[in-house]
């Protein structure tokens, strides 16, 4: 490998890693506190083009990055109705809004954009770390990203921090562990629940700008393509932790990096075994084979006081 | 007081369901009208894409025959209080088994076993895979929801793998625009169809998922084995001191879903497709899924919900390509009716 494509394979690790980190960590807030979101795709899926739209109208990144939390807050909360007031099976409500989430988004976008349009859509800017944006290889590989990944990186630390040390991320964690205690205990659990899956959804909202926004600057339909589910098992992979669901972000990342970067070199592999390498490696890990892993108690178990 | 809890019970059970599909086809209608389609023509041609021709309407039912396989795998799981969410997966291998068979060696059986042999292959594809689940539940204590899941997820790529290399599946690449899908299945493989009118696609799938409908209808209903799933489903520990070996039947019932997922998979493939793509089954798993959650342990429900949605695709594409509606609004439909009815399972558990 020469020097250069040392730079780009890691700075595609890392962009490639990127969406996962910000989705996955937000999903570790809503399965600790015993909500899971198989809609994670269709809120990415429906960020991405809310982000791309915003942006294309008004010329301003910002603008679409607003959007696009916004659409994901929207899905979350829907999810939050169904799935803790309305206690209604959370893997079906996921799955549901995942087909609306498609057939939504590629409604609009042939009405908006016009079939197979390949508009550019304005994006953030590059920006260069100050210092270690210098460094040789590195520096390019890592400190010359858009912002949003600094930005992102900085809340997924806060996250962590807030899930570990604070009264709220206590409450996550005890409600998603045994809620009957936790309400018994004066944490008002429908709350808790509602708050996560809405942390959540702001984190799949941010996943989904950065892909359309912050990397590819254009939509396409079905863009996300298979990453909400990829960062559901990173963090099955990463056991729940904060750290290991980092972790297992940054390997999937780099798995499908790997794709792109060894038939570029004259390496020959099966790219669908590195595909599936994510997938085989949550099921070792769930199935103890890795590590012994145990989710959230109370993992897709509705609540109702009195029963 | 029995009867009557139920009498309470069942008319909100069928009253929700079909006001959930009105209202998101009605919101399906006014997306056409924003789309600033003819709603008419639109109609028009949903209706003729779902009952227009008997090749419409064989090509629903033969959608729902695949959608009421993986449908009943999930409500006999479910009676054990397992939840399968491995039918994409389970219909992936079957279509992968079904389509090796065919192309090696299943065309020189005798009598009907060309179009048999693969079936039971994919049942068998298809009950390994569910199986796997099982035994990591019993074995390990996995749960099953993010076993089936991920399992889900390597089936679908063990499809493109197998499409992708010659070695497997791949047809013969004779130039850099041989598309990666396998040569289509010999003749004698595929599934005859039932109906002299030759337009007709409707195959003998159809006998199958009856068939099997009455099956399960019947062992959830009645017999000692569908006392015991509920037994193991209700209470494990009480259904352990009356004797029933629940670890064996949690690979069991896992293996049996699997198995009509694989058989499923195989029907796809035997029956319409004839050739192995990556992406073949293209939802049907997670739509039969749906259908068996929202038919609440009933085989019957697992039925109409499968026409239901068979028919729904197969009108969505003829609008897509006769009234230029994009196929999209019949997936936001679809997408409406499973939150809908999911979200008043509340209402329909009544007295709860």
């Amino acid at each position: 490998m020469t020097e250069e494509q040392i730079a780009v394979f890691f700075g595609s690790s890392l962009r490639l890693s990127m969406p996962l980190i910000l989705a996955g960590t937000g999903e570790l807030v809503s399965e600790r506190a015993g909500v899971l979101n198989m809609s994670l795709e269709g809120m990415m899926l429906t960020a991405t083009f809310a982000g791309a739209l915003g942006s294309w109208a008004t010329g301003r990144p910002a603008v679409g990055l607003a959007c696009g939390v916004a659409a994901a807050l929207l899905l979350a909360f829907a999810q939050a109705v169904l799935s803790v007031t309305l206690r209604a099976n959370q893997l079906v409500v996921g799955i549901g809004f995942n087909i609306l989430a498609l057939g939504g988004t590629t409604f609009l976008y042939r009405e908006i954009f016009g079939p197979l349009s390949r508009d550019i859509i304005p994006g953030f800017a590059i920006w260069r770390v100050p210092l270690l944006g210098d460094l040789p290889i590195l520096g390019v590989a890592l400190f010359q990203q858009v912002g949003l990944v600094y930005v992102g990186l900085a809340v997924v630390v806060l996250i962590w921090a807030m899930l570990g040390h604070t009264a709220f991320g206590l409450a996550v964690r005890a409600v998603g562990e045994d809620p009957r205690a936790a309400d018994q205990a004066g944490i008002p659990v429908a709350r808790v629940r509602y708050l996560s899956v809405l942390v959540a959804g702001a984190m799949a909202g941010l996943a989904g700008v950065f892909i359309s926004v912050g990397d590819i600057h254009t939509f396409t339909e079905g863009m996300t393509n298979g990453q909400g589910y990829l960062a559901l098992a990173a963090v099955i992979f990463g056991g729940w932790v904060g750290w290991r669901t980092l972790a297992a972000c940054l390997l999937f990342g780099t798995a499908t990096a790997l794709q792109f970067q060894l038939p570029a070199m004259g390496i020959e592999i099966p790219t669908a075994g590195l595909m599936m390498l994510p997938y085989v490696l949550a099921l070792l890990a769930v199935a103890g084979l890795v590590g012994r892993l145990r989710p959230p108690a109370a993992l897709t178990l509705p609540y109702q006081r009195g029963r | 007081m029995s009867r009557l809890a139920a009498r309470s019970t069942l008319a909100p059970g069928a009253v929700i369901p079909v006001a959930a599909t009105a209202a998101s086809l009605l919101l399906g209608a006014g997306l056409v009208a924003a789309s600033g389609a003819s709603v008419g023509e639109a109609i028009a041609a949903f209706w003729e894409g779902m009952f227009g021709s008997t090749f419409a309407v064989g090509a629903s039912i033969n959608r729902a025959v695949a959608l009421t396989l993986v449908g009943l795998g999930f409500i006999l799981a479910n009676r054990a209080n397992l939840t399968n969410v491995g039918g994409e997966g389970q219909l992936a291998v079957g279509g992968i088994a079904s389509t090796a068979l065919a192309l090696h060696g299943a065309e020189r059986l005798p009598l009907g076993l060309a179009v048999a042999a693969p079936l039971a292959g994919a049942a068998l594809a298809g009950a390994l895979w569910g199986a796997i689940a099982g035994a990591l539940k019993v074995r390990r204590g996995t749960n099953e929801v993010i076993s089936t899941l991920l399992l889900s997820f390597i089936g679908l790529l063990v499809v493109y793998w197998s499409v992708q290399s010659e070695d497997l599946l791949r047809q013969p690449v004779t130039s850099a625009a041989t598309l990666p899908e396998s040569l289509e299945i010999p003749a004698r493989t595929k599934l005859p169809t039932i109906l002299a009118d030759p337009s007709s696609p409707l195959h003998i799938g159809v006998f199958i998922a009856a068939l099997a409908s009455l099956g399960v209808g019947l062992t959830l209903g009645k017999s000692a084995s569908g006392v015991r799933l509920r037994a193991v489903g209700l209470n494990e520990l009480a259904a352990r001191r009356a004797g029933i070996r629940d670890g064996r039947l949690v690979v069991a019932v896992l293996a049996v879903a699997g198995a009509f997922g694989g058989v499923a998979g195989a029907i796809m493939m035997q029956g319409e497709l004839w050739i192995l793509k990556a992406g073949f089954t293209s939802g049907y798993g997670f739509d039969g899924l749906v259908v068996g959650l929202l038919a609440r342990g009933s085989a019957a429900g697992v039925v109409a919900g499968a026409l239901l949605f068979g028919f729904l695709r197969s009108g969505g594409l003829a609008m897509e390509i006769t009234a230029g509606v994009p196929a999209a609004v019949v997936v936001v439909t679809q997408g409406l009716i499973v939150i809908v009815i999911a979200g008043s399972a509340i209402l329909m558990k009544g007295r709860e």
